[in-house]
This record gives C-alpha cells, sequence and structure tokens, in this order.
C-alpha cells in the first residue's frame, strides 16, 4: 500500500514533466537549430580544425569566428579571421546570412587589399579544405529538409530528415540524434542512394559556458575516403555585444583589436 | 644565383614548422623561374624570372594604433641584384570613432574589375604579371595617406599619394614590345623607353577618392581621380622622351546577387589634361570605360567568372594608331580538388577588336600547410605585332615556384 502510494505520487510528479516534454517533432528541430547555432545573441571562438587524410596526414586552420544574430532563428552575421596557415593569414571571410536567399560572401585578400565578393550558391562545399561543409558551420535551414521522429531514446531523439529538394544535396536523407536536455545534435549519420552511411558527425565534447551547453570538439568523418576533420573551439564566449558595424568592409580591412588578437 | 634560391628555401624547409610557430614574425620563402617558350630575336637570353624572396611580415598593435611592416628581400638573377622591397610599412590610426588613417606605404585597391582596371588608379607592375610572379606583385604600394570615413549610409576614402608612382610598365628590360613610333619590336638587348618621371613636388601627387554605400543590396560607389596615367604613354617631341600624361577620372560602379551569382557593371571617363582637344597623337585620348561582370558557381568548388570590357577614345583622332574602340572578352574558371589543396585555373582574355588574345592557365597544389608548387604559363596570341596582346607574342613563357610560407 505504502508503496503504492509513492508510486501514485511520483507519476503525478513524473507524468506530468513527461507530458510536458511530448514535444512535436517541429519544436524538437527548433530547439535543436537554436541550441547549436543562436546560443546568446552573439558569440566568438578560437576555432582549430585538424583535418586528416586517408594516410594521416594532417593540415591545420585555425581561425577567430565572431557571430552576430539578427533574432533567433533568423539572419546572421559571421566574420572569420584566419590566423593559420602562413598562406592564408590574415584573411578575412565575412557572410550575411539570410534564410529566404543565398548569403552575402566576402573574403578579404590582404595582400591586394581586395575586398572579392563571393559566388558562392552551393552550401554543401567543403568549409575551408576541411571535410565540414559551410552548411555545418552556419547551419541547415530547417525549412530544406521534412523531418519525422523516428525514435526516442533516455537521451536522444533521433530525426530522420529528408530533403524537399535533393538535386541540391549529395545525400538521400540524414538521422539526427538530439540530446533531450540541452537539445544539441550528438551525432549525425548521412545516407548515400545505396542506403549506406557515408558521412558522419559525432561531437566529442560538450563543456557549459556561461549557462549554456555548448559544442566545444566535433568530428566529421567521410566514410567513403577515410579522411575525417576534428574541430575544437576554445575561448568561447557569448554574449559580448559585438556591433553590427564589425561585420562591414571597414573591419574586413581593419580587423577589431577588440576581438581578435593577432601578431 | 640559383645556389641562393636553393639554400634559401633549404634554411627555411631545415628551420621546420615546429621552430617557424615560435618565431616573432610571419612570412615566406619562395623561389621562382620563369622562362620563354618562343624564340624572340630581340634577346638571346630566355629567362624572364630567376628569384629568390624572403618576405617578412610583421604586425604591432597597441590600444591606439595598429603598425605593421611587410618586405621582401630579394635576389633577381635576370638582372643580377639584390633588392629590398618595402610592401607595407604603414600605422592605422582611430582619431575619431568614425574615421580611420593609414599613413605610409601601403596597397591600394578599390573597383569591381578581375584583373581590369577602370576606377582602380593605384600602381599596378604589369611586368611582375606577365613574368609569372604572384598575383599579389601586380598590385605596387603606394606612399600614401588614406582616410576612411564611415557614415550611417555612406562611407569615404580618401587617398593622398604626394609622390608620382609609375606603374611597373612594359619597358623592354624585360618583356619585349612594339613601338608604334620606330614600327619594330625592342627587347632586353636594347630597351628603349626611359622616360622622364614627374618631378617629386606636392603639385604632381596624386589624390583618389570613392564614396560608396549599399543601395538596395547593391554594393555602389562613385569615384574620383587626379593624377597622371600609370604608364607613359604621352611623348614629348622637344624632350625626345616619353612622358606620364596628366590623368582625372571619374566613374561609377555597382555590384550585386544576380541569379545565384555575383553581377557587376563599372564605367569610368577618363580625361586626359594635357590634350583635351584630343588632337594631339603623342598624348593618349580622353577616353569611357565600362565593364560588365558575372560570376557564378557553375559545379561544387567551381567557378565561372566573365567580363566584358569597352575602352573607348573620345575624341577619336583619325591618325591610323589606335581603333576608337577596344573590346575585351574575359573568362576566367576556378576549380578546387583533392579536398582543395589543388586549384586549376584559367584566366583568358580575348579581344575581337584586336584579334588578339592572351592566356593564364596556373596549377598550385599544396604539398602541405607550408609549402605550395604553383606551375602556369603566359600564353599571348595575336595575327598582328601591333595589337596590345599580339606584340607580346614571343615573350610566351612557362613558370614554377616553390613557396614555403610560415
Amino acid at each position: 500500500m505504502k508503496r503504492f502510494a509513492i508510486a501514485a505520487a511520483l507519476s503525478l510528479l513524473v507524468l506530468p514533466a513527461i507530458r510536458a516534454q511530448a514535444l512535436s517533432v517541429d519544436e524538437i528541430v527548433q530547439k535543436a537549430n537554436l541550441a547549436s547555432y543562436y546560443a546568446g545573441d552573439d558569440g566568438m571562438a578560437r576555432a582549430k580544425l585538424v583535418i586528416y587524410d586517408k594516410q594521416g596526414r594532417t593540415r591545420e586552420r585555425e581561425f577567430t569566428i565572431l557571430r552576430k544574430d539578427k533574432e533567433d532563428g533568423g539572419e546572421q552575421l559571421y566574420y572569420v579571421y584566419f590566423h593559420r596557415p602562413g598562406d592564408v593569414r590574415k584573411t578575412v571571410f565575412m557572410v550575411h546570412k539570410y534564410i529566404d536567399r543565398d548569403d552575402d560572401r566576402w573574403l578579404y585578400l590582404p595582400a591586394l587589399d581586395l575586398v572579392k565578393r563571393i559566388a558562392a550558391s552551393d552550401k554543401r562545399t567543403s568549409f575551408v579544405g576541411s571535410h565540414f561543409f559551410y552548411e555545418d558551420v552556419s547551419g541547415r535551414s530547417p525549412a530544406d529538409d521534412t523531418h519525422t521522429l523516428k525514435e526516442e531514446t533516455d537521451r536522444y531523439y533521433v530525426l530522420d530528415n529528408v530533403p524537399k529538394d535533393p538535386s541540391t544535396v549529395e545525400f538521400t536523407h540524414y538521422l539526427v540524434w538530439i540530446d533531450k536536455t540541452t537539445f544539441l545534435p550528438m551525432k549525425a549519420e548521412y545516407y548515400d542512394s545505396q542506403r549506406r552511411v557515408y558521412r558522419r558527425m559525432e561531437v566529442l565534447e560538450v563543456k557549459e559556458i556561461q549557462g549554456i551547453p555548448t559544442v566545444t570538439q566535433a568530428k566529421m568523418s567521410d566514410l567513403n575516403t577515410g579522411g575525417y576533420t576534428e574541430m575544437t573551439f576554445k575561448k568561447v564566449e557569448y554574449n559580448k555585444g559585438i556591433p553590427d558595424r564589425i561585420f562591414t568592409e571597414r573591419y574586413l580591412r581593419k580587423p577589431p583589436r577588440k576581438y581578435i588578437r593577432r601578431r | 644565383m640559383r645556389k641562393g634560391i636553393w639554400i634559401a628555401l633549404l634554411a627555411a624547409l631545415a628551420a621546420g614548422p615546429t621552430a617557424a610557430q615560435e618565431l616573432p614574425f610571419h612570412g615566406f620563402v619562395e623561389a621562382a623561374a620563369a622562362s620563354r617558350v618562343a624564340n624572340d630575336d630581340t634577346t638571346a637570353d630566355d629567362m624572364l624570372l630567376e628569384e629568390a624572396r624572403f618576405q617578412v611580415d610583421l604586425i604591432h598593435e597597441v590600444d591606439a594604433a595598429t603598425m605593421e611592416f611587410r618586405a621582401d628581400f630579394l635576389h633577381d638573377g635576370v638582372v643580377g641584384e639584390s633588392q629590398l622591397d618595402v610592401r607595407e610599412a604603414n600605422i592605422v590610426l582611430t582619431p575619431l570613432e568614425s574615421l580611420d588613417l593609414k599613413i605610409g606605404r601601403q596597397v591600394l585597391t578599390w573597383g569591381t574589375g578581375d584583373l581590369i582596371f577602370l576606377n582602380d588608379l593605384f600602381p599596378k607592375d604589369w611586368q611582375s604579371f606577365f613574368i609569372g610572379r604572384d598575383d599579389e606583385y601586380l598590385k605596387k604600394p603606394s606612399d600614401a595617406v588614406r582616410a576612411s570615413w564611415y557614415g550611417e549610409a555612406l562611407n569615404l576614402d580618401v587617398a593622398w599619394m604626394p609622390v608620382f608612382e609609375a606603374d611597373g610598365f612594359i619597358s623592354g628590360e624585360r618583356i619585349s614590345y612594339w613601338n608604334p613610333l620606330a614600327g619594330r619590336r625592342f627587347g632586353p638587348d636594347d630597351p628603349a623607353i626611359d622616360p622622364d618621371n614627374p618631378d617629386r613636388s606636392l603639385g604632381n601627387g596624386s589624390v583618389a577618392a570613392r564614396l560608396y554605400g549599399t543601395l538596395g543590396g547593391w554594393e555602389t560607389a562613385l569615384y574620383a581621380y587626379r593624377g597622371h596615367w600609370g604608364q607613359p604613354k604621352g611623348f614629348d617631341p622637344a624632350a625626345d622622351r616619353a612622358y606620364f600624361p596628366r590623368l582625372e577620372a571619374w566613374g561609377a560602379s555597382a555590384r550585386g546577387a544576380v541569379l545565384g551569382g555575383i553581377a557587376a557593371t563599372e564605367f569610368a571617363w577618363y580625361r586626359s589634361l594635357d590634350d583635351r582637344g584630343g588632337n594631339d597623337p603623342a598624348i593618349p585620348n580622353s577616353q569611357l570605360r565600362w565593364l560588365g561582370s558575372f560570376s557564378h558557381e557553375i559545379a561544387r568548388d567551381q567557378t565561372l567568372g566573365l567580363q566584358a570590357y569597352l575602352e573607348r577614345a573620345v575624341q577619336y583622332p583619325d591618325v591610323g594608331l589606335t581603333d576608337q574602340n577596344r573590346w575585351w572578352l574575359t573568362a576566367r574558371y576556378t576549380g578546387l580538388f583533392l579536398q582543395q589543396n589543388l586549384t586549376l585555373s584559367l584566366f583568358a582574355f580575348y579581344s575581337p577588336t584586336e584579334d588578339d588574345a592572351y592566356l593564364r592557365p596556373k596549377m598550385g597544389y599544396k604539398v602541405s600547410d607550408e609549402v605550395l608548387v604553383t606551375l602556369g604559363g603566359n600564353v599571348f596570341l595575336g595575327a598582328h605585332d601591333d595589337t596590345f596582346f599580339g606584340q607580346f607574342e614571343d615573350n610566351t613563357n612557362v613558370y614554377a615556384r616553390v613557396r614555403y610560407s610560415f
């Protein structure tokens, strides 16, 4: 009897909680999108990419990335200043990301003092030679896929995502494991037309920074070539109050000393 | 000479990436060579480029200012000289929140053209461009004061260059060329252009300005320039010498995203101040210049850029030296392969009015993060000796460069 009372009491506590967590698929997708790409009002980090090829040879990229959200889930501004390797040092890559049209992208080449506008509509191309795509860094629009909840485990929502326009992507669908407490996608597997997984993203480390669960280490593998890239974020800071004007031509020519330390 | 290149390169390679990371400066060492592939009867020497370079780049930042010094120490085997080429030596100050000042030697660039310049009248080095040096060396640095003011919707750049800096023009020193007055080609054994440079006085300086802002998603700009033609296009019969005639230019440009690519257009009106009437065949005519361009990603990591360019003499003197209109069509293909470590590119100029062409094929392979190997060529084609690219036909060359960056 006593046991029953405890069970009943527990169920009273637990059941409403479970019901509250019975999120729709769209809600899960929106929360995951915000958690992974819109943390804080702005953010900055020092990122390091180590690119491994099949033979184990490595290449490295190091950059400082600044991000500002115009609105959660909406337009964003990105500024990427390269520290390494030497041949791209001081190069700046800037993106004004839109939801309903192609992003605007600029590249600043310091040796020529040249502000180049880049014609790049394909977001599924390698980001600086790594196994991550542009879309993995700045986010794939949730509206580009049809999402279904494939499975719910103790820790994850497993979503299946089918592209609405298959001609624009190289996968047929992909599965994402979304952490039920942080809403961070912890793993993603991309399937080719033979229903084989050929590309995999794994989160290796999550840290809480200023109260915000943050991916600080992730790995992207190309299972066809055997190559992979590890991305590590250091010095992550949120809500720095980065002004909009940082994301303009002025600061391509004059990297903002307040946020970017160069030597 | 060749020994020097290899010693410099080996020393850098031996130092290794670990040591390089700890250096208080950055830069590169590079060895480069280019050779003519055709026989040029103006010279017996086929080598156009034979050099070793060591670039250092130092940046120092304090609260109120940023200082940068970037210079190339090079040994040029073709002329047998060692040189110091200071690319940047400047300080950037922000005296007001909306004003930046960059004072000292600096590289200046603006405008929308790809290897075609209308309102960018800052000095270029065409000789470097044609003999296989890195694209960086197409731009010559200027000793200048650049004031940049940033407003809410509009921004203004004013660059003042107190001393005239000529382009690195084709003088015959390395690249042979057609001299229309003599009616023959001149080359390294007998270079003929020794122009009269403007006096180093303040009145001979140049000023360039740009007013720009974004209008409805289009990056738009207005330009103005007053100075000299960058090349000694004038001839003074009294002194029997080439010189740099005075030039004033006004222009505008717009650039924006269209049809999944980037479209741009630019216009310039060149006023040849020493021959406003356009009657003197020894001085360039005033010109209207127009450029239209479109670049588009044609496949993953592959881009195609197309440009159409018109140069029109305003008061066309019918003396038979030049056509009134010169058209150029250009195409640039760039493809990235092997995880972006291999870059293949081709830039082609074709002139339907002059019936000549210029091709720049290039292959760059990043052996590692530090080592870049570049192979390329400069191919000049033309039916006639007296057209812009046709005159350089015998200078068609191939080049190779190895660069170690740290």
